[in-house]
């Protein structure tokens, strides 16, 4: 053998090798966010990136802060196995402090195991299933907005009080959907509504003929559907069609400006709810509107973007005070009460669940989300479907 | 009654659709004996060139909803006619002679690579695109069951496409030239016919109609989603399959026999509409076992 | 040199080949920015190229062997789980890029040996990860349970046999592309195997030794990451020892002579059916072994993994690396899973990337990046 020509691939190797040894550490700190940045639910995963983002820019820009924030952004699609994937690549991480994590139920409920296994505290800023906090007592799931039990039973409150009796109900067959059923058909019977039928549908489906011919033959008087964005865009355009002249009533998932584009006129009428206030009337809303306008993202920051921004604030702070240790971040995390925010006092129960006490109605009205309270349904100007 | 006539109605619907893509791959099959696996993603791709004729349209300050239907149309069919050809002369002719599986995979693989480019470089691509309501609305309800005009005209366009091509087929000299091309290659070589003008003319012919029925779809669904189709690429190549390859007609049987497998499905189990494509599938495999050449055999001659 | 002992000669060349692999291999998957890794991927395909092109690496594999080649790999990967010891991320991908190389060689068997096409391979990897779902959780000890998501999936494969052994060529490729769908809607429908959900898995555990648990061993802390990782390896020596001896056989020459020419090999009375059914079914079987241990390795499953985009991925790695060559397809495995994870920029283009790459394959060298080799007859020269 030449050993000249053997000792060439063999120095090359080795001058890679040592330019691969990674360079000397800064005092980096790294946060995960997780939403899902693509797929039909993307608007309010970028709004929820963009929101956890100008968390960390505000701090950076910040002279006193100890440490340099970096945002980790890894996208889960909506899907619980990417959703495994991403958060076992984070986790696994050991770089990576904290996590801001998921928007789809379906995603969080999947991640809760991988979060415990590797170790790495989170802090929900978008799923509203109670099985998230509730189904298991691992310390390191925390969530700062709220849970969809008072969602439903504000949203039978105020239907009843329109005057509807007669639902159908439609919702997707993830825990997210059959969630919304359970309790929804729990507060509209206890208040004397009738459910007429109930068709579970799949997230994917593309085709609700099957679904909505059947509904219309029941004849009610609202459509409930327990589900996001996607399909709720797809239903009310094929009722539409089917001519099914009910009123469509929604939950969180469908409070986005996508649904508003994806029906356009249709969209109108449309009502829903939400825990927690319009990013308005927070206690500090205007300041986390001013500033995220400054920053020209090009996406709004949706629904939950306030809830990203005040869980990665938490983060930070929990950070500053404790340093970069993840064993340490959780145990400060475990004694969070009262802490200020822009979305109001943060307390985390046994279960890391904070309460939020507002829950609000929404209506589109003229291809916007309005408060139901300032919207011209409520003032009797205008009428809901069968009123 | 007429929960059955809605359902009906709605397998006629999607019936079109499919028989539409079978027809693209049949033809295809006919003419080079391969199976152009990218079709169903060239429907997408048509969809999504009809959406962005449309945004240009209303960006022009076309306001009436019949120029723009038109210019929507004419995009997708016109790009989708160029793209059909370009597939055909960059995937499909140099794998001439090369195993059928091979082509199988380079267009399985190069309508992969349709689909990607759409959901990454198109505007808002991985998200489901509202496709706009350019047909009159206008409908009539005979008891429960609801009639609707824009979808009598699109049957009667489908209708009518197809019958065009028959005539194309038939009696034109074009046509006379696919058929022989279809029938034995070397003979029509011989015959001077120019093969790569035909094959690459059938590609753009067959890829407009997949365009139309993306377009069609958009219509239908208000809807164009970057991964619709995969899935209607297979069931396109399932309806073609079920009535034969090579054979139109079959085809067109094909595609109804799948939309009506989907339908009894969706009647049968109404508590999981979702079930009709498990059972559609399932039922295409057990008659696949059946009649291995499809139901409606397919003309095959193998050399030994 | 050439009067030192065979044995010694391929000792000595297997070591060549393997020190400046796993060098590379330790700066590809410890570098941590993007700049880094592609300096190292650069390297390294110059340093392959090199040795290509002077021919070295040729006469280095053929002097090494097949066994010493294995063998040195195999310490190779295991040294690397050494050095990687409290790096779970890395023990991750790892483990991860074997156990689609378990997989691969399952559709290995099936479409470069046989020549029978398979589209519903990530359906197979399903099927063992839910049969790992389902009996992890009870009495059977988990070796068997990972050797029933392997029997599991043969079996759902025998539920194609009756049509695949009838039709050829597209309509074959159909109905495995069929089932693939069928696969995956049937399991997002149906609540009682999870839905669109999906199931938690508990971790692999062997007599008591659970994978899940990071532990210390000899005053080192070692992530569980790595025992799976070293199951991994084992399993990939297993398949690889068990498809290798396949092919030398002559089962191996049935199946060469039934994908070269059913019509022929019929004509020398080889029973065409049979030697496609036990290609079929052990290449699902493998599959599924491979989906089983992957299930538990993650913990967790969904419909969404299996879909028809994940099938042709697999394929995909197969293509890459040359049909027929398992060398190859080693490589193309390791490429497919690590590069999108370690260029974050191209994670998003991977597929795109991965299909246009196939394409140009098939359409400028369509026998692949190295030819498959003809089977030498007993006892004449090497070409």
């Amino acid at each position: 053998m030449n050993p000249r020509v053997v000792a060439l691939p063999l120095r090359l190797t080795l001058l890679v090798l040592l330019l691969a040894l990674p360079a000397g550490a800064k005092e980096v700190v790294k946060l995960a966010f997780i939403g899902p940045l693509t797929g039909g639910n993307s608007a309010i995963g970028l709004g929820g990136r963009n929101s956890a983002d100008l968390a960390v820019k505000l701090r950076n820009a910040d002279p006193a802060a100890r440490y340099q924030y970096e945002l980790v952004v890894l996208d889960d699609e909506c899907k619980p196995d990417t959703g495994v994937q991403v958060a076992t690549k984070a986790a696994a991480d050991r770089s990576i402090i904290a996590g801001v994590t998921h928007y789809c139920s379906v995603v969080a409920m999947a991640t809760v195991d991988t979060f415990h296994r590797l170790a790495l505290p989170t802090v929900v800023w978008g799923a509203v299933l109670p099985d998230i906090t509730y189904s298991h007592s691992y310390k390191e799931i925390h969530r700062v907005n709220g849970t969809m039990v008072n969602q439903n039973e504000t949203a039978a409150r105020l239907m009843l009080k329109q005057g509807y009796r007669r639902w159908v109900v439609i919702h997707d067959t993830t825990d997210y959907g059959k969630g919304h059923n359970k309790y929804f058909t729990q507060f509209v019977t206890a208040g004397g509504g009738q459910i007429l039928g109930t068709f579970g549908v799949t997230a994917d489906q593309q085709d609700f003929t099957a679904e909505l011919t059947q509904a219309k033959a029941l004849n009610p008087e609202v459509i409930f559907f327990g589900g996001l964005t996607p399909i709720g865009v797809r239903i009310r355009a094929q009722m539409d069609k089917l001519g099914v002249n009910a009123q469509f009533q929604g939950t969180s998932g469908i409070v986005s400006d996508d649904f508003i584009k994806g029906l356009g006129p249709l969209a109108e009428g449309v009502v829903a709810f939400r825990e927690g206030a319009p990013a308005e009337k927070l206690p500090g809303g205007k300041f986390f509107l001013e500033k995220y306008a400054e920053q020209k993202y090009s996406n709004p920051p949706e629904a939950y973007g306030p809830f990203a921004f005040a869980a990665a604030s938490l983060l930070m702070d929990t950070i500053e005070k404790v340093g970069p240790d993840r064993k340490k971040v959780l145990a400060a995390l475990g004694e969070v009460k009262g802490k200020d925010s822009i979305v109001g006092a943060i307390t985390f129960d046994d279960h890391g669940q904070n309460t939020v006490a507002a829950i609000t109605a929404y209506v589109v009205q003229d291809g916007k989300w309005l408060v139901w309270e300032d919207s011209e349904y409520a003032a009797g100007k205008r009428r809901l479907k069968g009123r | 009654m007429d929960l059955l006539a809605q359902y009906v109605m709605n397998g006629v619907m999607l019936g079109l659709m499919y028989a539409l893509v079978a027809l693209g791959f049949t033809l295809f099959f006919g003419v080079l004996n391969v199976i152009q696996f990218a079709h169903g993603d060239v429907l997408t791709a048509g969809a999504f060139a009809g959406l962005a004729g449309y945004a240009v349209a209303v960006h022009a300050g076309v306001e009436a909803a019949l120029p723009q239907l038109l210019t929507v149309a004419l995009a997708a069919t016109l790009s989708m006619a160029l793209l059909g050809a370009v597939l055909g002369r960059a995937l499909v002719l140099p794998l001439k002679g090369a195993p059928a599986l091979n082509v199988l995979l380079a267009t399985l693989m190069g309508g992969t690579a349709l689909r990607e480019c759409i959901r990454l470089f198109y505007p808002g691509g991985s998200q489901p695109q509202r496709f706009p309501a350019l047909l009159p609305s206008a409908s009539w309800s005979l008891g429960r069951f609801t009639v609707r005009l824009d979808n009598l005209l699109m049957l009667a366009t489908g209708v009518g496409l197809i019958l065009g091509l028959s005539l194309v087929l038939q009696r034109t000299r074009l046509g006379l030239a696919i058929r022989a091309v279809a029938q034995d290659e070397e003979t029509a070589r011989t015959m001077g016919i120019d093969f790569r003008r035909v094959v690459l003319l059938t590609f753009a012919v067959g890829s407009a109609l997949a365009a139309f029925a993306g377009v069609m779809n958009g219509l239908y669904y208000n809807e164009v989603n970057f991964g619709s189709g995969l899935l209607l690429g297979v069931i396109g190549f399932s309806a073609a399959v079920l009535g034969g390859l090579g054979n139109l007609s079959g085809a067109l049987l094909g595609g109804f026999l799948f939309a009506g497998l989907q339908t009894l499905g969706a009647v049968a189990m109404p508590f999981a509409s979702a079930y009709k494509d498990v059972f559609a599938f399932g039922m295409v495999i057990l008659l696949l076992a059946w009649r291995p050449t499809g139901l409606i055999g397919e003309r095959l001659g193998e050399r030994v | 040199m050439s009067d030192a002992p065979a044995w010694l000669r391929s000792a000595l060349a297997a070591l060549t080949l393997a020190a400046p692999s796993g060098l590379l291999l330790y700066g590809f998957l410890s570098a941590e920015l993007e700049g880094r890794v592609g300096l190292v991927l650069a390297a390294g395909a110059l340093a392959v190229a090199g040795a290509w092109r002077t021919g070295w690496l040729g006469r280095l594999v053929r002097m090494a062997g097949e066994r010493a080649l294995v063998t040195a790999f195999t310490l190779l990967a295991g040294g690397l789980v050494a050095v990687f010891h409290d790096d779970p991320f890395v023990l991750l991908l790892m483990a991860r890029a074997f156990i689609v190389l378990v997989a691969c060689l399952g559709l290995h068997v099936q479409l470069a040996d046989a020549g029978v096409p398979n589209f519903a391979g990530a359906a197979f990897f399903g099927v063992g990860g839910y049969t790992a779902a389902m009996l992890g959780r009870g009495a059977l000890p988990h070796p068997l349970v990972l050797l029933a998501g392997g029997a599991v999936a043969a079996a759902a494969g025998s539920l194609l046999l009756l049509p695949l052994l009838r039709t050829r060529g597209h309509y074959a490729a159909l109905i495995t592309i069929a089932f693939g769908l069928l696969f995956r809607t049937f399991f997002e429908v149906n609540e009682s195997l999870g839905g669109p959900q999906g199931l938690k898995l508990a971790g692999l555990e062997i007599l008591g030794f659970r994978f899940n648990d990071d532990r210390r061993v000899l005053g080192v802390e070692v992530s569980g990451y790595a025992g799976y990782c070293l199951a991994a390896v084992a399993m990939v020596l297993l398949a690889l020892v068990l498809v290798r001896r396949l092919e030398r056989s002559w089962l191996g020459l049935a199946l060469d002579a039934v994908r070269l020419d059913e019509t022929a090999a019929a004509c020398f009375g080889i029973e065409v059916a049979r030697w496609k059914i036990a290609a079929f079914t052990l290449g699902n079987a493998l599959i599924g072994v491979a989906g089983g241990l992957s299930a538990m390795m993650v913990g967790f499953i969904a419909p969404n993994n299996f879909s028809f985009q994940e099938s042709l991925v697999l394929v995909s790695i197969l293509l890459l690396g040359g049909l027929g060559n398992v060398a190859g397809l080693a490589v193309a495995s390791l490429i497919v899973v690590w590069l999108p994870e370690k260029l974050q920029p191209i994670q998003e283009f991977r597929y795109l990337l991965f299909a246009a790459l196939v394409v140009m394959v098939l359409v400028l060298r369509p026998t692949g990046l190295v030819p498959r080799a003809l089977r030498r007859p007993f006892g004449s020269p090497a070409a």
